[in-house]
């Protein structure tokens, strides 16, 4: 791979350039770019709710701008943006071919996202994450809510250009030597995400169209003063963004493919299981897009299939996380930065996926619908999963990306401080969504429970917070300053690895 | 492995046969259900699965943990070590 930082050049030509590598390191300074904003928005919301009346934040609109800032840009400008990193660096490599398939394509996609990131940014829009209809068309104000919607219609796109990119360049352009059942199961993965993202998104596209129509007065699918219907968008938005879900996990979940066999020193326990589980994890993932809808007034019928759909997944996620569990049986397992952030994922994802179980049923979904549970679930699969995973292999790929190694005691201090933090946050917005404390409030009534449960969250929010801005002098630090890494083997586990110096092309720039 | 199916079976039948008996009483005219018992019934029941389970996969995360680690006294070079494949 290209040593980014040891072999500087002029700025220019990595923004411009087309090369994997390049187009990598842009998205991962992106989207950790991305990841510290987002952030800051959380913990102003965690230091408003820590007492109830009014602290920090002016109004409640100004929260809920905030809060649909938040979510909007750790999902499509953090979480995504990190997994094209990752993919564009090792994926190519993966499946031994010199570039991505489409070069300029894979650049033009990664240029969509500042824009988009930008209109959302500037815009500030306050229909939650999920631009709820009917408030969405009818009294959002404009031009933020216009401009979230441009800003989302231009990360579908560029989201849809990447998928095409990633399935052609491991379906096409893989070394005919390289059967797909001897492919890595990270690059499986990227195929069976992007595979999900090229099904799903035109859903949401096509949403996008219908509710912006609607804002300009010229349709009104959506708004049921002239005859639409809101539950109609739910559909539409969740049979995309339940998938989805899994478009953030699976390659998570493919990072842990790559690290724990890697630091427990033994291959993969079942390479086939895993393949199979990310097969069955696409297709589930598009039979259960209604549970999210349960309170909506659906037929007994329609929740039961639902119910079974979102239960189908249940057998798939074991499959990764028992595999995880016998690769390191037997292994001589190193406990460095990229290990732990795996391990504390598969612990969360395992707490996260039974919470889920829980969730599933019908019943019990009325009583935790809308509540604080919800937040913590969902925070749980990504925050606690998936990006547990991404951070480990932020700290895994650092010495590819940069040539010297970061800090390990700095690293496992994040990694401490970031797993208390999501046990005490997300563990305990599960039990204030059972006190029912609603989500999505700026206020709350001074109920001691509630109170004492807002406190320990916020609690564990500064942890996060903290472990976030230890990361962050790590890595700066350690970019221009830390040990120069070798190479061959920077942690020190013997092995092979995908280096992305063996790259067939270095620096092919197209600028 | 027949006998895994069988547990697979039972646990099936524990679970989610209740549960779809719950949810169509409610549709059945003349069957009485509280919903408030049934519901935290059914909440505490799966919270002991959840539970039960996630304690059997966490002890035994963590015992890997203890046991496997390289500093651990007992621990010798995986077989793999030695060719460098894997």
């Amino acid at each position: 791979m290209v040593l980014e930082l040891q072999k500087p050049r002029p700025i220019w030509q990595i923004m411009f350039s087309t090369h994997h590598t390049d187009i990598g390191l842009l998205y991962l300074i992106t989207s950790l770019a991305f990841f510290f904003m987002g952030g800051a928005l959380a913990l102003a919301m965690r230091i408003e709710l820590f007492l109830p009346g009014p602290q920090i934040i002016a109004d409640s609109m100004t929260f809920n701008r905030m809060f649909t800032v938040h979510g909007t840009t750790l999902i499509f400008l953090f979480i995504l943006p990190f997994a094209s990193a990752v993919g564009n660096y090792f994926v190519p490599i993966m499946v031994r071919y010199k570039d991505m398939a489409y070069p300029k394509l894979n650049a033009i996609a990664f240029w969509m996202i500042p824009p988009a990131g930008a209109l959302i940014w500037l815009g500030f829009a306050d229909f939650t994450w999920y631009a709820q209809p009917p408030y969405s068309v009818i009294s959002s104000p404009a031009p933020a809510a216009d401009m979230w919607i441009f800003g989302l219609k231009i990360l579908g796109v560029s989201s849809v250009l990447g998928a095409i990119n990633f399935v052609v360049t491991i379906l096409k352009c893989k070394h005919p030597d390289l059967p797909l059942s001897k492919m890595p199961l990270m690059a499986w993965s990227f195929l069976s995400s992007q595979l999900i993202i090229i099904v799903a998104i035109p859903t949401f596209a096509a949403a996008l169209l219908m509710l912006l129509t609607d804002r300009m007065g010229v349709s009104g699918f959506f708004d049921p003063a002239v005859g639409g219907d809101p539950i109609a968008y739910s559909h539409l938005f969740w049979f995309t963004f339940h998938p989805e879900v899994y478009v953030l996990v699976i390659p998570a979940i493919g990072m842990m493919y790559e690290i724990i066999p890697r630091f427990s020193r033994k291959p993969i326990f079942s390479h086939s299981s895993g393949v199979f589980a990310f097969i069955m994890l696409s297709l589930v993932s598009f039979a259960s897009w209604a549970h999210h809808m349960y309170a909506t007034g659906m037929s007994f019928t329609e929740k039961t299939v639902f119910m079974i759909g979102t239960l189908a997944a249940v057998p798939a996620s074991a499959m990764h996380v028992f595999n995880f569990l016998a690769t390191m049986w037997g292994g001589r397992i190193k406990f460095a930065t990229p290990m732990m952030w795996s391990i504390g994922g598969i612990a969360l994802f395992f707490s996260a996926g039974a919470g889920g179980v829980v969730n599933s049923a019908m019943p019990l979904d009325f009583i935790t619908h809308d509540s604080y549970w919800v937040v913590g679930h969902f925070h749980l699969f990504v925050m606690g999963t998936i990006a547990f995973g991404s951070f480990g292999y932020a700290y895994y790929m650092f010495p590819y990306v940069t040539g010297r190694m970061y800090n390990e005691k700095l690293g496992q201090v994040h990694f401490i401080f970031s797993f208390v933090g999501a046990v005490l946050v997300f563990f305990t917005q599960h039990v204030l969504g059972l006190f029912g404390m609603p989500r999505r409030v700026f206020d709350y009534p001074p109920f001691p429970e509630w109170i004492a449960m807002n406190q320990i969250i916020t609690f564990g929010a500064f942890l996060l917070a903290i472990g976030a801005a230890i990361w962050l002098g790590n890595f700066v630090y350690s970019m221009g300053k830390g040990k120069p890494a070798d190479m061959e083997d920077p942690f020190e586990l013997g092995g092979k690895y995908y280096y992305p110096y063996q790259s067939k092309t270095p620096h092919h720039v197209g600028y | 492995m027949r006998s895994k199916i069988g547990l697979l079976v039972v646990f099936t039948i524990l679970v989610i046969v209740p549960t779809l008996d719950y949810v169509f009483a409610q549709e059945e005219p003349g069957e009485y259900l509280d919903r408030r018992v049934v519901i935290w019934n059914l909440f505490f029941r799966m919270m002991v699965v959840a539970f039960t389970i996630g304690a059997v996969v966490s002890g035994t995360m963590i015992w890997l943990i203890i046991r496997f680690r390289e500093s651990n006294p007992k621990a010798k070079p995986t077989k793999y070590e030695e060719t460098g494949e894997w």
